[in-house]
Protein backbone atom coordinates (compact mmCIF):
# COMPACT_ATOMS: atom_id res chain seq x y z
CA UNK A 1 0.00 0.00 0.00
CA UNK A 2 1.11 3.52 -0.75
CA UNK A 3 -0.06 7.07 -0.46
CA UNK A 4 -1.88 6.54 -3.96
CA UNK A 5 -3.61 3.51 -2.47
CA UNK A 6 -4.54 6.12 0.24
CA UNK A 7 -5.83 7.81 -2.45
CA UNK A 8 -7.88 5.99 -3.85
CA UNK A 9 -9.42 4.84 -0.05
CA UNK A 10 -9.93 8.39 0.09
CA UNK A 11 -11.88 9.27 -3.19
CA UNK A 12 -13.80 5.70 -2.65
CA UNK A 13 -15.03 7.34 0.98
CA UNK A 14 -15.77 10.70 -0.25
CA UNK A 15 -18.19 8.75 -2.85
CA UNK A 16 -19.75 6.48 0.19
CA UNK A 17 -20.06 9.78 2.25
CA UNK A 18 -22.21 11.40 0.08
CA UNK A 19 -24.19 8.39 -1.44
CA UNK A 20 -23.87 5.35 1.06
CA UNK A 21 -23.71 7.07 4.32
CA UNK A 22 -26.76 9.19 4.08
CA UNK A 23 -28.84 6.05 4.09
CA UNK A 24 -27.20 4.90 7.53
CA UNK A 25 -27.98 6.83 10.62
CA UNK A 26 -26.40 6.17 13.69
CA UNK A 27 -27.80 7.09 17.00
CA UNK A 28 -29.66 9.87 14.53
CA UNK A 29 -26.63 11.14 12.74
CA UNK A 30 -24.74 9.77 9.42
CA UNK A 31 -20.74 8.68 10.64
CA UNK A 32 -17.73 10.10 8.95
CA UNK A 33 -16.16 7.30 6.92
CA UNK A 34 -13.76 10.25 5.96
CA UNK A 35 -12.50 10.93 9.67
CA UNK A 36 -12.58 7.28 10.72
CA UNK A 37 -10.70 6.43 7.34
CA UNK A 38 -8.23 9.07 7.77
CA UNK A 39 -7.31 8.57 12.08
CA UNK A 40 -7.06 4.98 10.99
CA UNK A 41 -4.86 5.73 8.34
CA UNK A 42 -2.67 7.92 10.63
CA UNK A 43 -2.41 5.46 13.16
CA UNK A 44 -1.31 2.24 10.65
CA UNK A 45 0.51 3.83 7.96
CA UNK A 46 2.18 6.83 9.83
CA UNK A 47 2.51 10.63 9.77
CA UNK A 48 3.87 11.07 6.49
CA UNK A 49 0.97 9.40 4.15
CA UNK A 50 -1.31 10.64 6.55
CA UNK A 51 -0.18 14.34 6.36
CA UNK A 52 -0.54 14.39 2.39
CA UNK A 53 -4.41 12.64 2.80
CA UNK A 54 -5.81 14.67 5.17
CA UNK A 55 -5.77 17.72 2.82
CA UNK A 56 -6.49 15.67 -0.22
CA UNK A 57 -9.73 14.12 1.35
CA UNK A 58 -10.95 17.70 2.32
CA UNK A 59 -11.00 18.71 -1.43
CA UNK A 60 -12.53 15.80 -2.81
CA UNK A 61 -15.24 15.95 -0.44
CA UNK A 62 -15.52 19.25 -1.20
CA UNK A 63 -15.85 18.69 -4.70
CA UNK A 64 -18.53 16.14 -4.06
CA UNK A 65 -20.82 17.75 -1.67
CA UNK A 66 -22.88 20.97 -1.42
CA UNK A 67 -20.81 22.79 0.40
CA UNK A 68 -18.58 25.75 -0.38
CA UNK A 69 -14.93 23.41 -1.38
CA UNK A 70 -12.51 23.93 1.03
CA UNK A 71 -14.78 23.85 4.01
CA UNK A 72 -14.25 19.97 4.82
CA UNK A 73 -10.51 21.11 4.03
CA UNK A 74 -10.87 23.52 6.89
CA UNK A 75 -12.67 21.15 9.10
CA UNK A 76 -10.03 18.66 8.74
CA UNK A 77 -6.89 20.22 8.99
CA UNK A 78 -6.73 19.99 12.55
CA UNK A 79 -6.16 16.40 12.08
CA UNK A 80 -2.88 17.58 10.61
CA UNK A 81 -1.77 18.55 14.17
CA UNK A 82 -3.13 15.32 15.35
CA UNK A 83 -0.75 13.25 13.34
CA UNK A 84 1.75 14.62 15.96
CA UNK A 85 0.16 13.42 18.84
CA UNK A 86 -0.08 10.20 17.55
CA UNK A 87 3.58 9.93 16.84
CA UNK A 88 4.23 11.16 20.93
CA UNK A 89 3.65 7.20 21.62
CA UNK A 90 2.46 7.94 24.82
CA UNK A 91 0.61 4.55 25.06
CA UNK A 92 1.52 1.32 23.94
CA UNK A 93 -0.85 0.83 21.42
CA UNK A 94 -2.03 2.42 18.42
CA UNK A 95 -6.09 1.50 18.27
CA UNK A 96 -6.29 3.33 21.87
CA UNK A 97 -4.51 6.98 20.48
CA UNK A 98 -6.90 6.19 17.28
CA UNK A 99 -10.10 6.19 19.59
CA UNK A 100 -9.43 9.05 21.33
CA UNK A 101 -8.45 11.13 18.02
CA UNK A 102 -11.61 9.85 16.07
CA UNK A 103 -13.50 11.29 18.83
CA UNK A 104 -11.64 14.49 19.33
CA UNK A 105 -11.33 15.09 15.16
CA UNK A 106 -15.38 14.24 14.92
CA UNK A 107 -15.97 17.08 17.60
CA UNK A 108 -13.77 19.40 15.83
CA UNK A 109 -15.03 18.23 12.16
CA UNK A 110 -18.41 18.93 12.97
CA UNK A 111 -18.02 22.28 15.30
CA UNK A 112 -16.03 23.74 12.59
CA UNK A 113 -19.00 23.12 10.29
CA UNK A 114 -21.44 24.74 12.83
CA UNK A 115 -19.64 27.76 13.31
CA UNK A 116 -19.54 27.89 9.82
CA UNK A 117 -23.03 27.94 10.12
CA UNK A 118 -22.74 31.25 12.40
CA UNK A 119 -20.11 32.91 10.21
CA UNK A 120 -22.83 33.23 7.32
CA UNK A 121 -25.26 34.74 9.91
CA UNK A 122 -27.28 31.89 10.57
CA UNK A 123 -28.45 31.15 14.63
CA UNK A 124 -27.01 27.99 15.77
CA UNK A 125 -28.38 26.02 18.68
CA UNK A 126 -25.46 25.15 20.14
CA UNK A 127 -26.59 23.32 23.09
CA UNK A 128 -28.88 20.94 20.89
CA UNK A 129 -25.79 20.49 19.12
CA UNK A 130 -23.57 19.05 21.71
CA UNK A 131 -26.59 16.11 22.05
CA UNK A 132 -27.73 16.03 19.00
CA UNK A 133 -24.94 15.82 16.83
CA UNK A 134 -21.39 16.44 18.64
CA UNK A 135 -21.75 13.48 21.02
CA UNK A 136 -23.91 10.99 19.04
CA UNK A 137 -21.70 11.53 15.61
CA UNK A 138 -17.99 11.12 18.16
CA UNK A 139 -19.71 7.75 19.57
CA UNK A 140 -20.99 6.30 16.18
CA UNK A 141 -17.28 7.11 14.34
CA UNK A 142 -15.61 5.77 17.18
CA UNK A 143 -17.91 2.56 16.58
CA UNK A 144 -17.16 2.67 12.76
CA UNK A 145 -13.20 3.12 13.60
CA UNK A 146 -13.22 -0.86 14.97
CA UNK A 147 -14.44 -2.35 11.16
CA UNK A 148 -12.39 0.36 9.62
CA UNK A 149 -9.12 -0.26 11.24
CA UNK A 150 -9.43 -3.26 10.95
CA UNK A 151 -9.52 -3.61 7.12
CA UNK A 152 -6.74 -1.14 6.83
CA UNK A 153 -4.55 -3.01 9.47
CA UNK A 154 -5.20 -6.49 7.50
CA UNK A 155 -4.50 -4.59 4.21
CA UNK A 156 -1.22 -3.44 5.48
CA UNK A 157 0.28 -6.77 7.10
CA UNK A 158 3.33 -5.99 5.07
CA UNK A 159 4.45 -3.14 7.35
CA UNK A 160 4.57 -5.56 10.24
CA UNK A 161 6.43 -7.99 8.13
CA UNK A 162 10.31 -8.32 8.48
CA UNK A 163 11.58 -7.10 4.83
CA UNK A 164 14.74 -9.36 3.07
CA UNK A 165 17.67 -7.49 2.81
CA UNK B 1 5.41 19.44 17.85
CA UNK B 2 7.59 20.23 14.77
CA UNK B 3 7.85 22.66 12.45
CA UNK B 4 7.13 21.02 9.44
CA UNK B 5 3.61 19.63 10.82
CA UNK B 6 2.84 24.08 11.88
CA UNK B 7 3.96 24.54 8.48
CA UNK B 8 2.11 22.38 6.16
CA UNK B 9 -0.65 23.13 9.23
CA UNK B 10 -1.05 26.30 8.01
CA UNK B 11 -0.61 26.39 4.54
CA UNK B 12 -3.52 23.85 4.34
CA UNK B 13 -5.55 26.21 6.69
CA UNK B 14 -4.96 29.43 3.80
CA UNK B 15 -5.39 27.06 1.23
CA UNK B 16 -8.87 26.36 2.43
CA UNK B 17 -9.56 29.63 3.22
CA UNK B 18 -8.99 30.88 -0.06
CA UNK B 19 -10.53 27.92 -1.94
CA UNK B 20 -13.80 28.73 0.16
CA UNK B 21 -13.57 32.44 -1.23
CA UNK B 22 -12.81 31.42 -4.49
CA UNK B 23 -15.73 28.68 -4.47
CA UNK B 24 -17.89 31.49 -3.38
CA UNK B 25 -17.09 33.43 -6.61
CA UNK B 26 -17.69 30.31 -8.72
CA UNK B 27 -14.15 29.72 -9.56
CA UNK B 28 -14.77 25.65 -8.72
CA UNK B 29 -17.97 25.75 -10.60
CA UNK B 30 -16.97 23.80 -13.65
CA UNK B 31 -14.62 21.57 -11.91
CA UNK B 32 -17.06 20.77 -9.72
CA UNK B 33 -19.78 19.99 -12.91
CA UNK B 34 -17.52 17.90 -14.51
CA UNK B 35 -16.64 15.81 -11.51
CA UNK B 36 -20.15 15.36 -10.56
CA UNK B 37 -20.84 14.10 -14.19
CA UNK B 38 -18.63 11.80 -13.93
CA UNK B 39 -19.05 10.93 -10.16
CA UNK B 40 -22.74 10.34 -10.26
CA UNK B 41 -23.85 7.87 -12.27
CA UNK B 42 -21.08 6.03 -9.65
CA UNK B 43 -23.08 7.60 -6.64
CA UNK B 44 -26.43 6.76 -8.28
CA UNK B 45 -24.87 3.04 -8.63
CA UNK B 46 -23.44 2.76 -4.95
CA UNK B 47 -27.03 4.06 -3.56
CA UNK B 48 -29.58 1.86 -5.22
CA UNK B 49 -26.76 -1.11 -4.24
CA UNK B 50 -26.85 -0.40 -0.40
CA UNK B 51 -30.32 0.95 -0.30
CA UNK B 52 -31.90 -2.80 0.58
CA UNK B 53 -28.66 -3.26 3.21
CA UNK B 54 -30.08 0.50 4.42
CA UNK B 55 -33.30 -0.68 4.78
CA UNK B 56 -31.99 -3.92 6.67
CA UNK B 57 -29.92 -1.71 9.07
CA UNK B 58 -32.57 1.03 9.45
CA UNK B 59 -35.53 -1.33 10.36
CA UNK B 60 -33.75 -3.99 11.82
CA UNK B 61 -36.56 -5.11 13.31
CA UNK B 62 -38.40 -5.82 9.84
CA UNK B 63 -37.53 -7.16 6.73
CA UNK B 64 -36.81 -5.77 3.71
CA UNK B 65 -40.24 -6.38 2.44
CA UNK B 66 -41.76 -5.16 4.78
CA UNK B 67 -39.98 -1.94 4.85
CA UNK B 68 -40.50 -1.51 0.65
CA UNK B 69 -44.78 -2.18 1.43
CA UNK B 70 -44.30 0.31 4.00
CA UNK B 71 -42.73 2.56 1.68
CA UNK B 72 -45.14 1.93 -1.24
CA UNK B 73 -48.15 2.69 1.50
CA UNK B 74 -46.43 5.80 2.70
CA UNK B 75 -46.15 7.24 -0.98
CA UNK B 76 -49.87 5.59 -1.52
CA UNK B 77 -51.25 7.75 1.59
CA UNK B 78 -48.92 10.89 0.68
CA UNK B 79 -51.17 10.68 -2.75
CA UNK B 80 -54.40 10.17 -1.08
CA UNK B 81 -53.86 12.87 1.74
CA UNK B 82 -52.79 15.17 -1.84
CA UNK B 83 -55.93 14.12 -3.42
CA UNK B 84 -57.30 15.05 -0.35
CA UNK B 85 -56.19 18.54 -0.30
CA UNK B 86 -57.19 19.53 -3.55
CA UNK B 87 -60.63 18.47 -3.17
CA UNK B 88 -60.69 20.57 0.09
CA UNK B 89 -58.92 23.03 -1.75
CA UNK B 90 -61.60 23.08 -4.55
CA UNK B 91 -64.32 23.20 -2.05
CA UNK B 92 -62.71 25.81 0.28
CA UNK B 93 -62.77 27.86 -2.91
CA UNK B 94 -66.21 26.76 -3.90
CA UNK B 95 -67.68 28.44 -0.98
CA UNK B 96 -65.79 31.51 -1.43
CA UNK B 97 -63.97 31.80 1.73
CA UNK B 98 -60.25 31.56 0.77
CA UNK B 99 -58.28 32.16 -1.94
CA UNK B 100 -54.50 31.86 -1.12
CA UNK B 101 -54.65 28.53 -1.28
CA UNK B 102 -54.17 27.47 -4.59
CA UNK B 103 -53.83 23.28 -6.18
CA UNK B 104 -51.46 23.31 -8.73
CA UNK B 105 -54.24 21.00 -10.82
CA UNK B 106 -55.73 24.49 -10.94
CA UNK B 107 -52.77 25.95 -12.68
CA UNK B 108 -52.37 24.59 -16.47
CA UNK B 109 -49.37 27.16 -17.32
CA UNK B 110 -47.18 24.97 -14.28
CA UNK B 111 -44.12 23.32 -15.84
CA UNK B 112 -42.07 20.60 -14.67
CA UNK B 113 -38.43 18.80 -14.87
CA UNK B 114 -38.33 15.23 -13.57
CA UNK B 115 -34.52 14.72 -11.98
CA UNK B 116 -33.23 11.82 -9.33
CA UNK B 117 -31.00 11.95 -6.43
CA UNK B 118 -28.00 10.71 -6.29
CA UNK B 119 -26.10 12.27 -3.58
CA UNK B 120 -27.11 13.49 -0.07
CA UNK B 121 -25.07 16.49 1.95
CA UNK B 122 -22.78 13.97 4.28
CA UNK B 123 -22.45 16.58 6.92
CA UNK B 124 -24.75 15.90 9.97
CA UNK B 125 -25.25 19.77 10.00
CA UNK B 126 -26.93 20.16 6.48
CA UNK B 127 -30.15 17.67 5.04
CA UNK B 128 -29.62 18.82 1.03
CA UNK B 129 -29.83 16.15 -1.49
CA UNK B 130 -27.82 16.26 -5.37
CA UNK B 131 -29.98 15.67 -7.88
CA UNK B 132 -29.46 15.01 -11.60
CA UNK B 133 -30.66 18.18 -13.23
CA UNK B 134 -29.03 21.77 -13.66
CA UNK B 135 -29.54 25.00 -15.48
CA UNK B 136 -29.14 23.53 -18.68
CA UNK B 137 -32.50 21.69 -17.65
CA UNK B 138 -34.00 24.94 -16.70
CA UNK B 139 -33.57 24.85 -13.34
CA UNK B 140 -32.70 28.01 -11.39
CA UNK B 141 -31.99 28.55 -7.41
CA UNK B 142 -34.98 29.25 -5.44
CA UNK B 143 -36.92 26.68 -7.84
CA UNK B 144 -39.27 24.27 -5.59
CA UNK B 145 -38.97 20.91 -5.40
CA UNK B 146 -41.56 18.09 -4.89
CA UNK B 147 -42.40 14.73 -5.15
CA UNK B 148 -43.78 12.67 -7.47
CA UNK B 149 -46.91 12.60 -5.03
CA UNK B 150 -47.01 15.81 -5.22
CA UNK B 151 -45.77 17.27 -1.98
CA UNK B 152 -43.02 19.70 -1.06
CA UNK B 153 -39.66 18.78 -0.21
CA UNK B 154 -36.94 21.85 -0.58
CA UNK B 155 -35.80 24.48 -2.70
CA UNK B 156 -33.22 24.30 -5.46
CA UNK B 157 -30.26 26.66 -3.60
CA UNK B 158 -27.46 25.65 -5.85
CA UNK B 159 -27.45 25.14 -9.29
CA UNK B 160 -24.60 24.21 -11.88
CA UNK B 161 -25.17 22.95 -15.65
CA UNK B 162 -25.88 19.67 -14.68
CA UNK B 163 -26.76 19.33 -10.79
CA UNK B 164 -28.34 21.44 -8.74
CA UNK B 165 -28.13 20.89 -4.92
CA UNK B 166 -32.01 21.01 -3.00
CA UNK B 167 -32.06 22.18 0.78
CA UNK B 168 -34.73 20.02 2.08
CA UNK B 169 -37.42 21.31 4.02
CA UNK B 170 -36.01 19.85 7.39
CA UNK B 171 -32.81 21.45 7.52
CA UNK B 172 -32.34 23.61 9.94
CA UNK B 173 -32.16 26.63 7.31
CA UNK B 174 -35.34 25.65 5.96
CA UNK B 175 -38.34 28.57 6.78
CA UNK B 176 -41.43 27.89 4.63
CA UNK B 177 -44.92 29.93 4.78
CA UNK B 178 -47.24 27.68 5.43
CA UNK B 179 -50.73 27.78 6.38
CA UNK B 180 -53.12 25.09 8.48
CA UNK B 181 -55.55 24.54 5.59
CA UNK B 182 -58.24 23.98 7.31
CA UNK B 183 -58.67 26.88 9.30
CA UNK B 184 -55.82 28.97 7.40
CA UNK B 185 -53.70 29.80 10.73
CA UNK B 186 -50.54 30.90 9.12
CA UNK B 187 -46.78 30.69 10.36
CA UNK B 188 -44.18 29.24 9.33
CA UNK B 189 -42.83 25.70 8.42
CA UNK B 190 -38.75 25.64 9.92
CA UNK B 191 -36.49 22.79 9.97
CA UNK B 192 -34.10 21.85 12.67
CA UNK B 193 -30.76 19.96 13.24
CA UNK B 194 -31.80 17.22 14.28
CA UNK B 195 -34.22 17.19 11.25
CA UNK B 196 -37.77 17.49 12.78
CA UNK B 197 -40.04 19.99 11.58
CA UNK B 198 -41.87 22.57 13.69
CA UNK B 199 -44.92 25.51 12.65
CA UNK B 200 -43.80 28.58 14.38
CA UNK B 201 -44.96 31.84 14.82
CA UNK B 202 -48.91 30.31 14.84
CA UNK B 203 -51.19 32.58 16.85
CA UNK B 204 -52.09 31.09 20.41
CA UNK B 205 -55.79 31.64 19.28
CA UNK B 206 -55.29 29.87 16.14
CA UNK B 207 -57.44 26.87 15.48
CA UNK B 208 -54.63 23.80 14.73
CA UNK B 209 -55.28 20.06 15.88
CA UNK B 210 -53.45 16.81 15.53
CA UNK B 211 -53.56 15.28 11.70
CA UNK B 212 -54.12 18.74 10.11
CA UNK B 213 -52.78 19.43 6.52
CA UNK B 214 -50.27 22.21 6.54
CA UNK B 215 -49.20 23.70 2.83
CA UNK B 216 -47.58 26.21 1.52
CA UNK B 217 -49.24 29.71 2.15
CA UNK B 218 -47.47 31.69 -0.28
CA UNK B 219 -46.57 34.27 1.56
CA UNK B 220 -43.05 36.36 0.45
CA UNK B 221 -43.24 35.12 -2.71
CA UNK B 222 -40.65 32.13 -2.00
CA UNK B 223 -42.98 29.33 -2.38
CA UNK B 224 -46.68 29.01 -4.61
CA UNK B 225 -49.65 28.39 -2.21
CA UNK B 226 -51.29 25.83 -1.82
CA UNK B 227 -48.53 23.15 -1.94
CA UNK B 228 -48.57 20.06 0.29
CA UNK B 229 -45.88 20.01 3.07
CA UNK B 230 -47.17 17.95 5.63
CA UNK B 231 -49.37 17.13 8.65
CA UNK B 232 -49.69 18.53 12.28
CA UNK B 233 -48.65 15.48 14.76
CA UNK B 234 -48.38 17.34 17.76
CA UNK B 235 -50.09 20.90 19.01
CA UNK B 236 -48.58 22.30 22.67
CA UNK B 237 -50.17 25.94 23.54
CA UNK B 238 -50.01 27.13 27.45
CA UNK B 239 -51.73 30.52 28.48
CA UNK B 240 -48.52 32.69 28.55
CA UNK B 241 -47.41 32.22 25.52
CA UNK B 242 -48.75 34.26 22.23
CA UNK B 243 -47.79 31.47 20.02
CA UNK B 244 -48.85 27.81 19.77
CA UNK B 245 -46.06 25.19 19.22
CA UNK B 246 -46.73 22.50 16.60
CA UNK B 247 -44.61 19.92 15.35
CA UNK B 248 -45.29 19.31 11.66
CA UNK B 249 -44.13 15.58 10.05
CA UNK B 250 -43.38 16.21 6.11
CA UNK B 251 -45.99 13.79 4.01
CA UNK B 252 -42.80 12.65 1.92
CA UNK B 253 -40.47 10.67 3.19
CA UNK B 254 -37.32 12.99 3.60
CA UNK B 255 -34.67 10.38 4.08
CA UNK B 256 -35.19 8.10 1.48
CA UNK B 257 -35.72 11.23 -1.06
CA UNK B 258 -35.03 9.52 -4.86
CA UNK B 259 -37.36 11.04 -7.56
CA UNK B 260 -38.19 14.69 -7.46
CA UNK B 261 -40.28 17.28 -9.48
CA UNK B 262 -38.77 20.26 -10.05
CA UNK B 263 -41.45 23.04 -11.16
CA UNK B 264 -39.46 25.45 -13.57
CA UNK B 265 -42.51 27.74 -13.98
CA UNK B 266 -42.45 29.18 -10.40
CA UNK B 267 -39.07 31.44 -10.06
CA UNK B 268 -39.50 33.49 -6.87
CA UNK B 269 -38.19 36.90 -7.27
CA UNK B 270 -35.16 36.78 -4.58
CA UNK B 271 -33.53 33.15 -5.01
CA UNK B 272 -31.40 33.41 -1.13
CA UNK B 273 -32.00 30.96 1.40
CA UNK B 274 -35.32 28.64 0.95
Amino acid sequence: MSSAAGLFAVVFAALAQVAILPSFSIFGVQPSIIIVLLVAWMSIRGQREALFLIPAAGFVLGLLDGQPIGLAMLALSPLLLMTEVHELRLVDSDFVPALLITAVATVVYETTLLVSLAVKGESVPWLASVTDVLVPAAIANVLLLLPVYAVIRFASLDLRRPRAI
Amino acid sequence: MRARTRTWFSFVVIASLLFIVASRFGIFDPLQNATLNVSAPIESGLRNATTPLADFVNNLTDTHHLSKENQSLRQENEKLQAEVATLRQTQTELSDLQQFLNVRGQHPGDAFVEGHVFAQDGSNEHREVTIDRGTSDGVQEGMIVLTRQGSLIGSVTRALSDISWVTLISDQLSAVSAAVQSSGAQGVVAGSLNGTMTMEFVAATADVKEGDLVVTSGVGGHHPAGELIGQVTKVQATAQELFKSVEVHPLADLSHVENVIIMTSFVPPDTGSP
